[in-house]
């Protein structure tokens, strides 16, 4: 299909890139950031946001603000974003958007399941939860004891059905790690978006590939670096890692035997598109790596908006927009916590 | 002064100035005891005080670091990692608190203690939420943890020395209302009881001294009368006898000088 999508996609999908296109627009820019960080209360910073697309979110918040007041707003923008397109959306565009939608449902069931174990409100656990992420049966979650009546009550009707039935055989909550299953998930979920990407073809296969190549790289080596000195096995941390991106199979192999920060930088620096991550970084040092990892999706996300008729637009503009919450929590909380010179330790610039 | 020109009111012999006396020594011993005490604690309440001004000090910096930890947890973590934290919290309490007294010159003074607990109610969370954010911000939530720690220990550091702080300053004020009670009050009241005592006993010998005075001069007079009047009765005695040599007794010889007319020619 590569090379004459231009012929057909405006047909379906021409009104919602156009959509989408406008809503990237309305990302915050490098001004705006500049302007936000030189705010001294979180009033200030909700002064400076209604100039922009979250102005009608946080105009009626009252006074005294919280960081996550202004998270969640943030939040409530982007799914109303969200919802907004899924409305117009037709196949496949609108699988391709629930698609993007996994991660966070991935995370909820997590989380419900979590506080299940702990045996907390399932109402309290709902209001927790991303919104982004809900599906209808979620609150019934609660009621499962085990890992086969979870699934056959509840998950078989989700999405997620096939990432549990493929991957998680282990039959007693009780016993399994949560983070291990959230990941082990995670990946079924990556590699499950990676075939329906190549699926769709065309200019959508070329960008997303690569876009899903890299979040699985980047999770390869967060997995590989925050399990050293853990119990994690090097089997079961070699289990979680995606079986595509750059890194398959070889780099995964070297990955999965490295016991500190230093043999994941010689294990990376043969891959010349990390290698430019890594050389940013000091040696021995790995606080920076999430926002040189950050950067750079953030760069290739961008990237994707050069390009015309294609999906990853959609991907893009959700990702972006979840960055630029995760900087403006971060600006609020410096404020909020009068650390101005940190703002910028951690703040990815978008455009 | 108060208690000056005060006095016990006691009958003033010798045994109630020995039973004073007694008193008075007790006094001052209990005076230096006390004294001694109010230093040592007033010397343990600066040293808590300079280690709460420090603890402050440095309380202030960690709470700091551990809010801006958390901020950055969240921030590569994202959001869900709150809940899924405080989902996972289960059983008691890792980081503890232990309570004993420490005994500082006489006066209890409460400690606190934070420890780890190890028994297996208590490590088995740690290894759960060891793997938190384990595919992005995991060494960043394990920052937040230590920072958080940290800070925890601070805490009780701090609650203990505060504590310390209000059960000494309680108990240096009463000792020092006690040494000054001792030192204004009754020590005073004493001295003057033994000077009074004293004054007093003092009058008596006088007295005594001065009535003996009388009455040895009293007891000189009359035996000097007895000596004279022995005397005047020996000289009669003699002359009498001198008459009866005579023949003439002394009376006659008088009479014989006035009998008579008085004769003109004498003139005495």
């Amino acid at each position: 299909m590569y090379g004459w999508e231009m012929l057909s996609f405006n047909i379906h999908d021409g009104f919602l890139e156009a959509i989408v296109r406008g809503n990237r627009s309305g990302l915050l820019t490098a001004a705006d950031y500049n302007n936000l960080c030189q705010c001294e209360t979180l009033d200030d910073i909700k002064m400076h946001l209604t100039a922009t697309e979250y102005g009608p979110y946080l105009q009626n918040e009252p006074s005294p603000l919280h960081t996550t007041t202004i998270v969640e707003k943030c939040t409530l923008k982007l799914v109303d974003d969200y919802k907004h397109m899924l409305c117009q959306a037709t196949e496949p565009l609108s699988t391709f958007l629930q698609y993007i939608t996994y991660g966070h449902m991935i995370d909820n069931v997590v989380l419900i399941v979590t506080g299940t174990l702990h045996e907390r409100d399932v109402n309290e656990l709902l209001e927790k939860c991303h919104p982004l992420g809900m599906f209808d049966s979620i609150a019934s979650l609660a009621v499962a004891q085990n890992m086969r009546e979870l699934y056959r009550l509840v998950l078989v009707d989700t999405p997620l059905a096939p990432y549990f039935s493929e991957c998680i055989t282990s039959e007693d909550l009780d016993d399994m790690n949560v983070e291990i299953m959230r990941n082990t998930l995670y990946k079924a979920y990556l590699e499950d978006f990676y075939k329906f990407c190549q699926k769709l073809g065309g200019a959508t296969a070329e960008i997303m590939c690569d876009l899903l190549s890299f979040e699985a790289d980047r999770r390869a080596v967060n997995i590989t670096i925050n399990s050293i000195g853990t119990e994690l096995t090097r089997d079961d941390r070699r289990k979680l890692y995606s079986n595509f991106g750059l890194l398959y199979p070889y780099g995964h192999e070297e990955l999965a035997v490295c016991e500190d920060v230093d043999q994941v930088r010689g294990a990376m620096e043969k891959y010349p598109p990390y290698q430019s991550i890594f050389s940013r970084i000091s040696y021995g040092e790995s606080q920076m790596l999430d926002k040189a990892f950050y950067e750079e999706e953030v760069r290739r996300l961008c990237l994707s908006f050069e390009q015309q008729f294609h999906y990853a637009v959609f991907f893009a503009y959700i990702r972006l927009r979840e960055q630029e919450i995760r900087n403006l929590m971060w600006i609020s909380e410096c404020v909020a916590q009068n650390q101005k010179n940190r703002v910028h330790d951690s703040v990815v610039f978008i455009f | 002064m108060a208690g000056q020109g005060q006095r016990l009111n006691v009958v003033p012999t010798v045994t109630t100035l020995g039973v004073v006396k007694a008193r008075l020594a007790g006094a001052t011993r209990g005076h230096a005891l006390l004294k001694k005490k109010s230093d040592a604690l007033t010397v343990q309440f600066r040293a808590i005080l300079k280690r709460i001004v420090s603890d402050k000090d440095a309380m202030g910096d960690a709470m700091r670091a551990a809010s801006l930890s958390l901020a950055e947890a969240l921030y590569v973590a994202g959001a869900p990692l709150r809940h899924v934290v405080q989902q996972s919290v289960s059983g008691p309490a890792r980081l503890r608190v232990r309570a004993h007294q420490d005994n500082i010159a006489g006066v209890r003074l409460p400690r606190f203690e934070s420890y780890l607990a190890d028994d297996a109610a208590g490590a088995a969370p740690s290894s759960a939420t060891s793997l938190a954010g384990l595919a992005g911000g995991g060494q960043q939530v394990a920052a937040c943890r230590a920072a958080h720690a940290r800070a925890l220990e601070l805490l009780v550091e701090l609650a203990s020395l505060q504590t310390s702080f209000l059960t000494l300053d309680a108990a240096i004020k009463t000792t020092n209302r006690r040494v000054n009670a001792l030192e204004s009050v009754v020590k005073p009241r004493l001295e003057n009881t033994i000077a009074y005592i004293r004054g007093e006993l003092d009058e008596h010998e006088r007295e005594e001294f001065f009535r003996l005075k009388k009455i040895q001069g009293y007891k000189q007079r009359e035996l000097e009368r007895q000596k004279e009047a022995a005397a005047r009765y020996a000289e009669e005695k003699a002359a009498g006898e001198v008459a009866l040599k005579r023949g003439v007794s002394m009376d006659t010889a008088a009479s014989m000088l006035h009998n008579g007319d008085r004769d003109e020619d004498i003139i005495f």
